[in-house]
């Protein structure tokens, strides 16, 4: 009986072990199709753009269908409104340029759970499954995505990533690094700052939480101290390694400052409740950084639109898959405009009304705190 | 296949020089040795430090190792001369290096993307056949875990090897014997957590970079790497135990591996669709481990059964 089991289970194992294995052989047999495409992308390396093109283009009428279809890999980094909205205008993006999952596209996700290794073994899962291009969503998915595909030459985008130049994705001048460009998500800090000056015209201190594990709360915390002074600011700021350290680190905070500011800190915004409400207590407003922080109850935000970032990231995707341009030539990009949010609610409970010039631009508000 | 099965080996090569650690505190020195969390990545910034101002890649290895040795020696001598409990004392080493980590690095994410790394150096480049090209990463990652686990068999067959691993099994005897068994667990602590560093040394220069945050999680690792090794190859007579570590590693990645493709299986012409989400990864995983455990019991009971 147990010697039956053991075998059992050995089996089920061994057998689920080759499966996993065995479904890429097929995959690849299958579809000759998809094989032939990595072909032509393989010697894209050595020849020129022009030849591919007109290498799909035969290969598209051997294979009497229009429009060949692709399989891209989206890894996201954690699970998060922000990044979970990246991933969706990714995909609204893409199938703008008529790239659309189910039809012409196949999409392999996968969440890292705030997981290095985990994220460096998804990238690894993407290049043996040898897709058409990797999306990394935040930056340490991005660069493990971009250590794998240096090797692989899988075309790698990313979006969420604050810094590109810093994390080693981007060159000095903003030309690509390699076959690698995305969107990065910096925040328009002297709107943010503008702002919170108008419909606070007294505050003179803007407390700021981060984790000092991620990079690009460093480095948009800089551009706060540089950029504060010039609207009679002074940061204050409270560093936190983990997720549980927030509710003492807010307390402290909370005693020094006149409002506080939100990055896109990753834990920061993942414990958002808990700061809202020991904040609304002792009645100080919390600005947030984008649409999804105004929405679970931060008072106002001039901030990006992850959709938005999604969607001109899943632009550039479409371009680089349809082989119109390489990764490699285009240079990351940034938003630009940055739109006022504001939460009504919010704001009646602190006792505090938005001046009408921000009203009267506003991209969104809202009139409710979910519970 | 053979790009996933080479990422399996490479990814669990990777993770065995640490398990080899972990395997002296757990299962050697019966020590729940928590610091390596954070000499994981401490070997990983010191190796991006010093690989951006210059230093050969090669020197790296010891330069980490030494580091590591370092951080283990501090806990043990937390543990052994102020007699603070095992566990607490790894927790106090791994809190504070994770400012030290912070400190060497200078911010929380480094990348060393365009230096020469042991992986991809001029001389790899020059003296390496066009034909092992692929395998680059792995011949170099089985080398040094060769030469760690030969390292290893023969230390732990020397004297001092031997009180190591009689502190773990009988402290008593060790007393008897008139010697110092403090001195013999900080040396132990101290090479478990130098095979750390060393572990995030590689790791960093396969990788391309250092996060602070890429050792949460190692010990855990490292304890599934060593028992499920442990566990399945305890039976076999010709398999030593650092290799059955080794073994063990490649397999944890393995079921991370095929708990990140599970979704689709496709036998033929069908294709099984699991209703499996990106966030069930870790759930896979746990029941994965779970069956091999089991399976590795049952292999047990059976062998001492029809002795």
């Amino acid at each position: 009986m147990k010697k039956s089991m053991t075998i059992l289970m050995t089996a089920i194992l061994t057998a689920g072990l080759l499966t996993g294995c065995v479904t890429i052989a097929q995959d690849e047999t299958a579809s000759p199709k998809n094989q032939n495409q990595t072909a032509t992308e393989e010697s894209a390396d050595t020849q020129t753009k022009a030849d591919t093109q007109s290498q799909e283009e035969s290969q598209n009428d051997d294979a009497k269908n229009n429009s060949p279809s692709y399989t891209i890999g989206i890894g996201q980094f954690a699970e998060h409104g922000s990044l979970d909205n990246c991933r969706e205008g990714f995909l609204a993006g893409l199938a703008e340029e008529g790239i659309e999952d189910g039809k012409n596209l196949t999409v392999i996700f996968e969440n890292a759970q705030a997981d290095g290794g985990t994220a460096s073994q998804i990238a690894t899962n993407f290049a043996a499954k040898e897709v058409d291009l990797i999306c990394g969503i935040a930056t340490p998915m991005a660069q493990s995505a971009y250590s794998v595909a240096m090797k692989s030459q899988i075309p790698v985008i990313f979006t969420a990533v604050t810094d590109p130049v810093a994390a080693g994705l981007a060159n000095e001048d903003k030309t690509a690094a390699g076959e690698i460009t995305g969107t990065s998500d910096k925040l328009p800090v002297e709107k943010q700052l503008e702002m919170i000056r108008e419909i606070l015209p007294k505050a003179q201190t803007i407390g700021i939480m981060y984790t000092t594990s991620e990079v690009n709360s460093e480095s948009a915390i800089a551009e706060y101290k540089e950029a504060a002074p010039d609207f009679g600011f002074t940061i204050v700021e409270t560093g936190i390694s983990s997720s549980a350290d927030i509710p003492l680190a807010a307390d402290t905070l909370l005693e020094k400052v006149d409002c506080i500011t939100n990055l896109t800190d990753n834990t920061v915004v993942a414990s958002l409740p808990v700061i809202l409400d020991k904040a609304g207590k002792k009645n100080i407003p919390v600005f947030g950084s984008e649409i999804e922080q105004v929405r679970m109850g931060c008072l106002a935000a001039m901030g990006l639109d992850y959709i938005d970032l999604g969607k001109q990231t899943g632009r550039m995707a479409a371009s680089i898959l349809k082989g119109e341009k390489k990764a490699s030539e285009m240079n990351f990009e940034v938003i630009e405009e940055a739109a006022f949010y504001g939460n009504q609610k919010a704001a009646e409970n602190l006792g505090i009304t938005f001046p009408d010039s921000l009203i009267a631009n506003a991209n969104e508000l809202f009139t409710e705190i979910p519970q | 296949m053979i790009t996933i099965l080479l990422g399996i080996l490479e990814e669990g090569l990777v993770y065995a020089i640490m398990a080899l650690g972990v395997y002296i505190t757990y299962k050697i020195l019966d020590f729940p040795d928590l610091s390596v969390d954070s000499t994981f990545p401490m070997g990983a910034a010191i190796t991006a430090v010093a690989i951006i101002s210059g230093m050969p890649p090669v020197l790296t290895l010891p330069l980490a190792f030494l580091a590591g040795a370092l951080a283990g020696c501090a806990t043990g001598l937390i543990h052994v001369k102020l007699q603070v409990r095992d566990l607490l004392s790894g927790i106090i080493v791994m809190t504070g290096l994770y400012s030290i980590n912070l400190r060497i690095a200078g911010k929380a994410n480094l990348h060393i993307f365009n230096q020469e790394t042991i992986f991809d150096n001029d001389f790899l480049n020059r003296f390496l056949p066009d034909i092992l090209r692929p395998y680059q990463v792995l011949l170099v990652l089985i080398a040094i875990i060769l030469f760690c686990k030969v390292l290893l068999d023969l230390y732990l067959k020397t004297r001092s090897g031997f009180l190591l691993r009689a502190v773990g099994d009988n402290e008593t005897l060790v007393t008897s014997l008139a010697k110092d068994k403090g001195r013999v667990k900080i040396l132990g602590l101290a090479i478990a957590n130098g095979f750390a560093a060393l572990a995030g040394c590689v790791y960093c220069q396969q990788k391309g970079f250092f996060e602070i945050s890429m050792g949460t999680g190692t010990i855990v690792i490292g304890l599934a790497n060593v028992i499920i090794g442990t566990q399945l190859f305890k039976r076999l007579p010709m398999v030593k135990a650092t290799s059955a570590v080794i073994f063990g590693s490649i397999l944890y990645k393995a079921c991370v591996s095929f708990a990140l493709s599970l979704d689709r299986i496709r036998i033929g012409s069908v294709i099984i669709t699991f209703p499996v989400i990106a966030s069930d990864l870790k759930l896979i995983t746990s029941i994965l481990f779970l069956v091999i455990l089991v399976a590795g019991n049952h292999q047990g009971r059976r062998a001492k059964g029809s002795a």
